[in-house]
């Protein structure tokens, strides 16, 4: 889960990092409270790239504000609009720093990483430093040690150092899969100070992090309907552009459903992997995702049941064929509990095939 | 023969009181699995599932000579949990639990790591080794016993390969599901080395999926290492980027994971590639009979 800046900008006051002064307004009329001038206007959206496309805009008086935080107001940013615009006074900037903490799977745990200049085309500087926190296993001397590789000397190595601190502070503290200050800036005064920031909350880890409770689903982004409709129910769903609905159980086996749909010459509408042990409930939930979209001409679904119960999944498909009696389906169930479902699909009058290659071709046939 | 678990392991659950804990020891233990106890703390003393519960790990160590623990628990006592079974000094711990949270599987396997103990998964099917041994959430019915070691990254998609080898005539010595997380203990390439020091195992099958560079590197490690055959399979060659293809750790992400990157990985090292399941059936019928001459 994303947060916007100003939220980002918020754990990063609780935990000591150093922000400018700002405000955050949701009219164009809330400007003239603001009385530091030149000040900096910021759209406050969820996607990227947002300076480029106008999102940031710089303001000498409140007339001049005003008018600048109308535009920001109306302006899309790749889709999103601003919920928010984030005011605050102009900074000096001496210098831009990038540093972030984040997971590495290379590195089997989080790293520093940290450029000497800061920048919106980070992902492909050359110039990236990095330093592993090995274990998760965060001391001081860490956030100094980058500091150095950075190039700093003297008193900044510490005043860095600090910073690198309480990111870790803020990356620990609410389970994060990535901190990032860009830029982090040396102000006129000597002092670090996060301007910009990027906070992406691990999803996995929200049941323990109360604070976010009901944020999710204000908080995603380039995501389709079906997709975000899919993530508000515990439903991996991923959108495709082709006519056949896919509904799978477990990660691994949904991808290779969907690669087999493209090598028989057909084309899936999505990748959905229902989880594991999921129950009738669900397994509708999840039928009447995949078969939302009117371009799907045909459910192929193909579940092998090892914590899943293929009674669960027999019971949901008859419930859909009975409100849905023309639909077409072509069903795999195989495994756990797979002749008490057999039975089932034969009552609801619903053909199962057993091999996978047989279903595929048979779900690519009808929907050509 | 096989690797990891056979009939002389004995299994504790830490979790067992639980649903999926309960539902799954009993699964286990129809397969033929020694369930020698389990574990909830604060439920020491009763019986469930016709074993003793004890109220931690160590206890239940002492008491049943247990080397291998199976965690059911939910995902934010997961990592207790296998702390705890690390700290009683258990050698092989195979965690189920889908969900644990990033920072806590980094403590959990630096704990391992540090204390040499082997860690299966998280967010895995389990380990079988069919006719002797089952830990975790494999359908037993769905492998027979033979001389083919299967890796894989998936849980449903080692059944669908169990499977298909199976209505082949074709046995396994042991499955190792390694897990979707982007960080796991027992990778492919431990897996690969202990298949390959298996005398009862002929053929490997490597089942990978996008996302990571574990492909990439088991064939690094397979060049040099391996001179049993290796089947590979990539799951996810027609998944779009950036998109998480439902495990943490199937995405593409600033172009790396590709499954032809992989693909040409495998290749590279000698490891012949099937496009589809049944493919990876064909190719060990062909492998087989090759090295019976």
């Amino acid at each position: 889960m994303r947060l916007r800046e100003y939220e980002a900008k918020q754990l990063f006051r609780e935990s000591g990092i150093p922000t400018p002064e700002g405000k955050v307004i949701r009219y164009a009329e809330e400007i003239f409270a603001n009385k530091i001038y030149p000040c900096t206007l910021k759209t406050q959206v969820l996607t990227g790239g947002r300076g480029k496309l106008g999102g940031i805009q710089f303001a000498d008086d409140p007339n001049d504000a005003y008018k600048k935080a109308q535009d920001i107001f109306a302006l899309e940013i790749k889709g999103d609009m601003p919920e928010a615009i984030l005011v605050e006074p102009k900074v000096n900037i001496k210098r831009e720093i990038y540093v972030s903490i984040l997971i590495d799977r290379a590195y089997r745990g989080p790293i520093i990483m940290a450029a000497a200049e800061g920048g919106v085309e980070i992902e492909s500087s050359d110039s990236i430093q990095i330093v592993p926190i090995t274990g998760g296993n965060y001391s001081s001397y860490l956030g100094r040690k980058m500091a150095t590789q950075l190039g700093l000397t003297g008193k900044d190595v510490l005043k860095f150092g600090n910073i690198v601190n309480r990111l870790w502070d803020v990356y620990t503290k609410n389970d994060c899969d990535l901190v990032e200050i860009n830029p982090l800036i040396v102000d006129g005064d000597g002092n670090f100070v996060a301007l910009d920031g990027k906070i992406t909350i691990n999803e996995d880890s929200l049941g323990r992090q109360p604070r976010f409770d009901g944020m999710l689903g204000a908080h995603l982004t380039d995501l389709g309907e079906r997709e975000f409709k899919g993530k508000m129910c515990d439903l991996n769903i991923v959108e495709l552009e082709g006519n056949i609905g896919i509904l799978c159980n477990g990660a691994g086996l949904t991808m290779a459903t969907m690669d087999l749909v493209f090598h028989h010459g057909g084309k899936p509408s999505n990748f959905l992997d229902v989880g594991g042990g999921a129950n009738k409930d669900h397994v509708t939930r999840a039928l009447d995702l995949v078969a939302s979209d009117e371009e799907v001409k045909v459910l192929l679904v193909n579940i092998l049941g090892g914590i899943t119960d293929c009674v669960e999944v027999a019971n949901a498909l008859k419930h859909y064929k009975e409100i849905r009696p023309k639909a077409n389906l072509v069903v795999r169930l195989v495994g756990n509990n797979e002749e008490a479902a057999q039975k089932i699909m034969n009552d609801a009058g619903i053909t199962m095939t057993n091999v996978l290659d047989d279903a595929v071709k048979q779900a690519v046939a009808v929907a050509a | 023969m096989s690797v990891l678990i056979n009939k002389d392991t004995k299994v504790i659950v830490q979790g067992i009181t639980g649903g999926m804990g309960k539902t799954h020891t009993e699964l286990m233990q129809a397969y033929g699995t020694n369930i020698v106890g389990g574990v909830t703390p604060g439920k020491g003393g009763q019986e469930v599932c016709g074993v003793p519960v004890f109220d931690s790990v160590s206890e239940a160590v002492e008491k049943t000579g247990a080397n291998c623990s199976v965690i059911f628990v939910p995902p934010y006592l997961a990592l207790d949990a296998a702390l705890e079974a690390i700290d009683a000094g258990v050698p092989l711990i195979s965690v189920i639990t889908e969900g644990l949270p990033p920072q806590d599987a980094v403590k959990l396997h630096a704990a391992a790591e540090k204390k040499g103990v082997l860690v299966n998964g998280p967010n895995c099917p389990g380990i079988i080794t069919p006719g002797e041994c089952l830990i975790g959430i494999h359908p037993g019915s769905i492998y027979m016993p033979g001389r083919v070691g299967l890796i894989s990254r998936s849980g449903t998609l080692t059944y669908e390969i169990g499977l298909g080898l199976k209505q082949a005539g074709i046995g396994l010595s042991t499955a190792v599901g390694i897990g979707g997380d982007p960080i796991i203990g027992i990778d492919q390439k431990i897996s690969l080395k202990l298949f390959e020091e298996d005398p009862d195992t002929d053929i490997i099958i490597l089942v990978g999926e996008i996302g990571g560079t574990a492909e990439e590197e088991a064939a690094e490690y397979i060049k040099t290492n391996i001179k049993k055959p290796v089947i590979g399979y990539i799951a996810g060659r027609t998944a779009p980027p950036g998109k998480r293809m439902g495990h943490a750790g199937a995405i593409i992400s600033g172009g790396k994971g590709t499954a032809e990157s992989k693909q040409k990985a495998f290749e590279a090292a000698g490891v012949q590639v099937a496009v589809t399941p049944s493919e990876i059936v064909e190719l060990v019928k062909q492998v087989l009979p090759a090295m019976s001459v």
